[in-house]
């Protein structure tokens, strides 16, 4: 019965979606607005019905109801609850219907919040927002449907979403010992939240594309649009950051090699919308405050949605191989089309307008040297690796099999030597952009502005070099990657030491100072996030130690000014989930002094029918210096005497987490509203202002 | 005599014992790090958990002891398994491809823009030019407004 509810909810949203669709675009072409309320109801409705397929599918999975193929496939009896929840998105069918759940939500809330301020938006931009979720919805319908169920007809087990004549249901006990169980590298507290945040970025995006879509069909080219979204735009990109931050963290808890950035192609998949988000996040102050770039706008908020779906469907079609593809199935080529269809179209578009004129901008770039030319910029190199990401993870891959006959893989030795440079210049540029004037901005005076960040920088390098950290390439990553950082302190400091000498206190002055600006000092802590997130890799990159030694008990091994004694093996360890873990106790020396101990270990988990599944789990004594980072690893067999150890020292890599932390707040404060009239409504003439010759 | 043969046969045996012992693990992985997983795409050989990658590690270390350099173990490796299993193609073509196709298409974006901005300059030159020409409107406006009063007044010239 609940098979058939989750069923049943499915085709009412298909059908909702292609009415919406119809009574949106046909309303609105016709001026009938009633046909148009009924299309938004339609969308709103899309909400209700995938809130029950989920509740549906999140229920058989809670009762454990294995006649269902997915449930199945990614349960056990012996699972604990926490996980038969996070299995809704643990494989390929859970996470296409947990996405259209969610992008249905989104879609509820920005009709709720638009549909009267943005009246004229709306119509077109619901049409497209059901367009997306029809074709999801679809793809869970025909393709990937979580509802498909086993049964027993003439003696043979099949699976079927109806059911069939003369069927039987299997047996509960046969389908409950062979469940499989969900795949050992998603039992992690990461992966309770990083595949809902990833899918919240994701998602998000599809608001500014619609709304940009429904500009460029309405006529409405004013910063309307933009005004719409640009809230959207920044929650998508805060969940897309938190997605990456915690996918990062999952893969240093549970992938076994001391690293958290593998430019894996499914990571860089993720990581591509990103780059394009960022810099339409950038450019788009440039259209706010300036009327400048729409056409470059247009290419950004779309390319961004493409960037979204080509990911996806080279996740989920197994186009390229990762240890992230734990999803892949027939979706590939309906993906592909959809893809297509939809970045051709959203391109035919932006060219129609563009050939009526209508994406002109409305002032001039009067200066090189202004904050519009340097925002420019930064678009170019957020460009540039967005493309170098992208070919070393599809272009060359897929190019090199199609039309020379050879597999390769592009490995961190290609990302570090190409996208290095890139990043050095972003960073350059975070640092001097920000201080930059609207407009246009002489030399001397710039110069004038970097000189206590200029300062600061050095004093730091000097400190970093005194650590220890000396090489000539390290010492430069730092200097240049720390200017950004003290460039958005400096400039809030500066701001609230103006409003002290008006008799506030510190703190007040600083709190009225951000009430009054939260895009502003949002942005500044944003920038000192990513500050450091940098600061962290470059540690954690270039000084991390490594080795791997098999000691006896009793046994030590050194590393750095670190010492590893181990000390015993409790093995065959078996918990109430049913994992067996093989557990080795360690004792972490340095200076002599023991400073902690550490159960670097090893889990196995049955699965029914397929034998064990197994996952390491490090030790880790993490400080504000570094990760002291110890793995059981199998280099031989493991014996009550013996085991073998890989032991990393990372530097600087908790720096990674906190500046991520740093960045998520920054990115909240950038969404506070403010009561505070902006100075170009205040006083219009702005100097250096030049608005456009007639033509 | 016999002591010293029996003392050479003990170097013999040790000899090469002792140099089998220099190959440590951190020397495996070292090359291991560098290459990935032939079967599990995408996983550097030195973190792959299966018990295949144990024993092409293990591979390596015997490649070690045998005295082949680093070099020669990748080369190895290619060849059985095809160029996937390093993180850069081994075909000098490809690997150009591959490594100055992201700078071209990065030129290419920065030719863009520079070229957008060559535009914007020119327009704004344009557009000084012609507020620095000396104003004729005016004129032609007193011209025609005498002709125009001319014509009020029913002069007919």
């Amino acid at each position: 019965m609940l098979a058939e509810i989750g069923l049943f909810a499915l085709v009412a949203t298909f059908c909702a979606t292609l009415y919406s669709i119809f009574a949106c675009v046909w309303g609105e072409q016709r001026n009938l607005p009633n046909l148009v309320l009924s299309g938004r109801n339609a969308a709103v409705f899309t909400f209700l019905s995938l809130t029950l397929a989920t509740g549906v599918l999140l229920i058989a999975l809670v009762t454990q109801q294995y006649q269902i193929h997915y449930i199945w496939s990614v349960s056990n009896p012996d699972m604990p609850m926490i996980y038969r929840v996070t299995a809704l998105w643990g494989s390929q069918a859970g996470s296409l219907l947990f996405w259209s759940f969610l992008m249905s939500g989104f879609t509820a809330v920005a009709i709720w919040r638009n549909w009267n301020t943005n009246r004229r938006l709306m119509p077109y931009a619901i049409a497209y927002m059901m367009a997306v979720l029809a074709f999801f919805v679809g793809l869970s319908l025909f393709v990937e449907n979580p509802f498909v169920r086993y049964w027993i007809v003439g003696g043979e087990v099949v699976q079927t979403t109806l059911i069939p004549a003369g069927a039987n249901i299997p047996p509960y006990e046969n389908l409950a010992s062979s469940a499989r169980g969900l795949n050992p590298l998603l039992r992690h507290f990461g992966m309770a939240i990083h595949p809902p945040l990833l899918y919240l970025g994701f998602v998000g995006f599809v608001i500014p594309f619609a709304f940009a879509m429904s500009a460029l069909a309405s006529g409405d080219l004013s910063s309307n649009w933009i005004k719409a979204t640009r809230n959207w735009t920044l929650i998508a990109w805060l969940f897309l950051s938190l997605g990456l931050l915690l996918g990062g963290r999952w893969a240093y808890d549970v992938l076994g090699w001391g690293g958290y950035w593998g430019w894996d192609p499914v990571e860089n998949a993720a990581f591509l919308p990103w780059l394009t988000g960022t810099a339409f996040l950038h450019s788009v102050m440039i259209q706010e405050k300036r009327g400048m770039l729409k056409l470059w706008n247009m290419f950004l908020v779309i390319g961004t949605f493409s960037a979204v779906i080509f990911g996806t469907f080279a996740t989920r079609s197994g186009l390229i191989e990762s240890v992230h593809s734990f999803a892949r199935s027939g979706v590939g080529f309906p993906m592909f089309t959809f893809w297509a269809v939809l970045t051709i179209i959203s391109l035919w578009l932006i060219l129609w307008r563009n050939r009526r004129g209508e994406l002109r901008d409305d002032r001039e770039f009067i200066n090189l040297m202004s904050r519009e030319s340097l925002f420019v910029l930064n678009n170019v190199i957020f460009m540039a690796l967005f493309l170098a990401i992208f070919w070393g993870s599809f272009g060359a891959p897929i190019i090199s099999e199609l039309f020379m006959g050879t597999e390769i893989t592009l490995g961190v030795e290609y990302f570090a030597q190409v996208t290095t440079p890139m990043f050095f210049a972003l960073y350059l540029l975070m640092g001097i952009a920000p201080l930059a004037a609207w407009g246009s901005i002489s030399l001397p005076r710039l110069g004038r502005a970097l000189l206590v960040p200029v300062a600061l920088t050095v004093l730091t390098v000097i400190g970093f070099a005194l650590a220890g950290m000396n090489s000539p390439g390290a010492l430069l990553a730092y200097g240049v990657v720390s200017l950004g950082g003290y460039v958005a302190l400096y400039e809030t400091y500066r701001g609230a030491a103006a409003r002290t000498k008006r008799g506030e206190s510190p703190l007040v002055a600083l709190g009225n100072l951000i009430k009054r600006n939260p895009r502003r000092y949002g942005g500044y802590l944003v920038h000192f996030g990513v500050t450091i997130i940098g600061i962290g890799v470059i540690g954690s990159t270039l000084y991390q130690q490594e080795t791997q030694r098999t000691l006896a008990e009793g046994e030590s091994l050194n590393i750095g000014n670190y010492e590893l004694r181990y000390d015993r093996f409790d093995g065959g360890q078996v918990t109430q989930d049913g994992r067996i873990m093989d557990i080795a106790n360690v004792t972490v020396i340095r200076n002599g002094r023991e400073i902690t101990t550490l159960r670097p270990r090893r889990d196995f988990f049955p699965t029914g029918q397929e034998g064990m599944n197994s996952m390491t789990i490090a030790g880790a004594h993490s400080t504000l210096e570094n990760d002291f980072y110890v793995l059981l690893v199998a280099w031989e067999q493991i014996d009550q005497n013996t085991a073998t150890f890989k032991v990393y020292v990372n530097p600087l890599i908790n720096l990674v987490w906190w500046g991520g932390g740093i960045l998520i707040l920054g990115t909240i404060m950038t969404t506070w509203q403010t009561n505070v009239v902006p100075q170009r409504v205040r006083n219009p003439a702005y100097s250096g202002d030049r608005v456009r010759a007639t033509a | 005599m016999k002591y010293i043969t029996i003392l050479l046969l003990c170097l013999l045996v040790s000899v090469p014992a002792a140099l089998a012992q220099e190959i440590t693990e951190d020397a495996v992985n070292q090359i291991a790090k560098r290459m990935y997983c032939p079967v599990c795409e995408n996983i550097p050989l030195d973190a792959c958990g299966t018990a295949a990658c144990e024993d092409w590690r293990e591979e390596i270390r015997l490649m070690l002891e045998a005295g082949m350099t680093e070099e020669e173990i990748r080369v190895d490796f290619v060849e059985r398994f095809g160029d996937r299993v390093v993180g850069t193609p081994q075909n000098p073509v490809l690997r150009g491809l591959s490594l100055f196709t992201p700078w071209v298409l990065a030129g290419v974006v920065a030719l863009v823009a520079m070229t957008t901005f060559a535009r914007w300059g020119r327009r704004n030159q344009q557009v000084a030019n012609v507020a620095s020409q000396p104003d004729t409107t005016n004129d032609t406006q007193k011209d025609y407004r005498a002709l125009l009063e001319q014509d009020l007044r029913g002069d007919v010239s």
